[in-house]
């Protein structure tokens, strides 16, 4: 481990007011960020354990939690010295508490309560599904609600109506796999490694999407996703056609999960009106999917914003600029906060 | 010098103030397994009853283990970053001297003994020295009969103590050489550890936050948390 400072060097300080430390240990990724009123990065700093995971083909959780301890110390040292911030200057420390890993999230919501004890300043609970919605507004400030969501990732899959800060309504949701988790599993069929998000997106690159016809589960009705019919699909066609070019199944697969995709949003925005589209979650870095987003919503004449892929992944300065509007419209949360692996986006209607 | 015990390795969680007077507060919790809820309330509690400012701490000391995972992991998260952001050392200390110490004035052999869970345990023997107790064996990770095997191996008194001790009570050889000691002390204590982390802070015997990690013995297990991942399909 390398040799980290633990605070920012005296005299080189800059006003803070209203910066947040927000920490990220949900599921692989360890990070810390500084944000300012939820809008202006001083510093987002991600460790990623993907290395760790790799050769078990997906992320376990044991192994995430030990090194959530190890990497967060000089994870929080470096996106401190990075902002020039001195923590007892902080506006509150945010941590994301859930859903997500329990052991992993108990790491960062452990931490983030002993610093804002230390420091003397406010703590304050994220939801990481609500710290994904704000990736976008982080991005993109002048973004009014409004908004429709596609939040997509290896844990979650749904469709949000973003009507104001801390009003959300739940469209729809997956009723089986999540989209990346559907990646994973076929990509770890197909033997193109792990992760499968990234490994499936780069030999589709070039490849014929329409070779093989995959089905396109619950298109057209409702707002609701399935993708488990789809990666058994997958998996069936290749067992029937053992020649068949992985570059080609690989992509006939991400195309007609990014019909889905587009589709549902499509629906929501003509059923609720908006005037805006946003995408989030580790797929929303799916080449394809932020292509045909951007071109849907525009033919639909509504705004697509499609964040960087840095802050579609899991990062700590959503999680900042979440915790800046949870703490204006909520205050701090109190101390015995714990982590909740299942916590659910808190929704209206 | 002032510093802030964190004792979490068991299924009780607490800590303790302490200094050259002594410990000065401590508080623990040992129903409900919620460490990470427990822990932080608890320490405001026992800074205020000592009237002690977390900037007044020159140490935060720390129990590092072996123990059950996910509760090492909240003390030992918690004790790293109030180091960090108070910019002050930690000192480490397993939890099996924790459970030893108290026994120090008896003459026997001691065996400390932690639940592992899943049939295991983690344990230790010590021996009587002046003011404390000595470790003579690594902390291991083993069966309740293969900590019966040694037993008989010692051919000597031995004091039991620790959770894993009483749980495997039924387990271990039926032996008048061999004592569990009762619940009272089954389960290390902050007090203890703020006892045991001032006298190595004044030799100053610590580590940088960066340095600590819990003590584990076990690797972990390789099985994917497909079902646990952002709470799935929510
Ligand atoms: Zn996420």
């Amino acid at each position: 481990m390398p040799a980290v400072a633990v605070a920012a060097p005296r005299g080189m300080l800059v006003p803070v007011d209203g910066a947040i430390l927000g920490i990220e240990t949900s599921c692989d990724e360890t990070a810390a960020a500084v944000v300012v009123e939820g809008r202006e990065v001083r510093s987002s700093v991600v460790s990623s354990q993907v290395d760790l995971h790799a050769r078990f083909g997906g992320v376990v959780p044991e192994v995430a939690s030990r090194a959530h301890v190890e990497l967060l110390t000089p994870v929080l040292a470096q996106a401190l010295v990075e902002a020039g911030v001195d923590g007892p200057e902080l506006a509150a420390v945010a941590a994301t508490c859930g859903p997500g890993l329990i052991g992993s999230l108990l790491v960062g919501v452990s931490s983030a309560k002993a610093l804002a004890m230390a420091w003397g300043v406010p703590f304050v609970a994220v939801n990481h599904l609500e710290a994904h919605l704000y990736a976008s507004l982080l991005e993109a400030p002048d973004l009014e609600p409004p908004l429709v969501v596609l939040l997509v990732s290896g844990g979650h899959t749904m469709l949000v109506l973003m009507e104001g800060h801390g009003a959300y309504r739940l469209l729809g949701s997956t009723v089986d796999d999540a989209a990346g988790e559907a990646f994973d599993k076929v990509a770890r069929f197909l033997g193109l490694g792990y992760p499968g998000g990234p490994a499936i997106d780069k030999v589709a690159t070039g490849s014929d999407p329409e070779a093989i016809r995959f089905p396109r589960a619950m298109i057209g009705e409702g707002f609701d996703f399935s993708f488990s019919g789809l990666k058994t699909a997958v998996i069936n066609h290749v067992r029937r056609h053992p020649d068949a070019g992985t570059a080609d199944v690989a992509a006939s697969f991400q195309a007609a999960v990014v019909d889905v995709l587009v589709d549902k949003t499509r629906r929501a925005l003509h059923a609720t009106g908006a005037t805006a589209a946003c995408l989030g979650g580790g797929v929303a870095a799916n080449s394809l999917l932020r292509e045909r987003f951007a071109a849907a919503c525009s033919e639909d004449g509504v705004r697509p914003f499609v964040p960087s892929r840095a802050m579609c992944t899991d990062n700590a300065a959503m999680v900042a600029a979440a915790g800046w509007w949870r703490l204006r419209r909520d205050g701090p949360s109190p101390l015995d906060t714990g982590a909740t692996a299942g916590l659910r986006l808190p929704v209206i209607g | 010098m002032l510093l802030l015990a964190i004792e979490s390795s068991t299924g009780q969680v607490g800590c303790a103030v302490g200094g050259h007077e002594g410990v000065l507060a401590s508080a623990h919790t040992s129903r409900g397994r919620r460490h990470a809820e427990c822990l932080a309330p608890q320490i405001e509690f026992v800074c205020r009853q000592a009237q002690v400012e977390l900037t007044d701490l020159g140490a935060v000391a720390v129990d590092v283990g072996p123990g059950l995972f996910t509760g090492l992991r909240v003390g030992i998260a918690t004790a790293k970053a109030l180091a960090q952001a108070l910019a002050i050392p930690v000192i480490a200390i397993p939890s099996l001297d924790l459970l030893a110490f108290p026994a120090r004035f008896s003459h026997r052999l001691i065996a400390a003994v932690i639940d592992a869970r899943r049939g295991e345990i983690f344990y230790a023997f010590y021996r009587h020295v002046p003011g404390g107790v000595q470790r003579v064996s690594e902390p291991t990770l083993g069966s309740p009969d293969d900590l019966g095997s040694e037993l008989l191996a010692a051919r000597e008194e031995v004091l039991l103590v620790g959770d894993g001790a009483l749980r495997y009570q039924g387990a271990l050889p039926e032996s008048s050489r061999i004592e569990v000691v009762e619940q009272g002390l089954a389960n290390p204590s902050a007090r203890t550890l703020a006892l045991l982390a001032h006298a190595r802070a004044l030799r100053e015997e610590w580590v940088q936050p960066w340095d600590v990690n819990p003590m584990y013995l076990r690797k972990p297990d390789a099985a994917i948390g497909w079902a646990t991942r952002d709470g799935a399909a929510g």
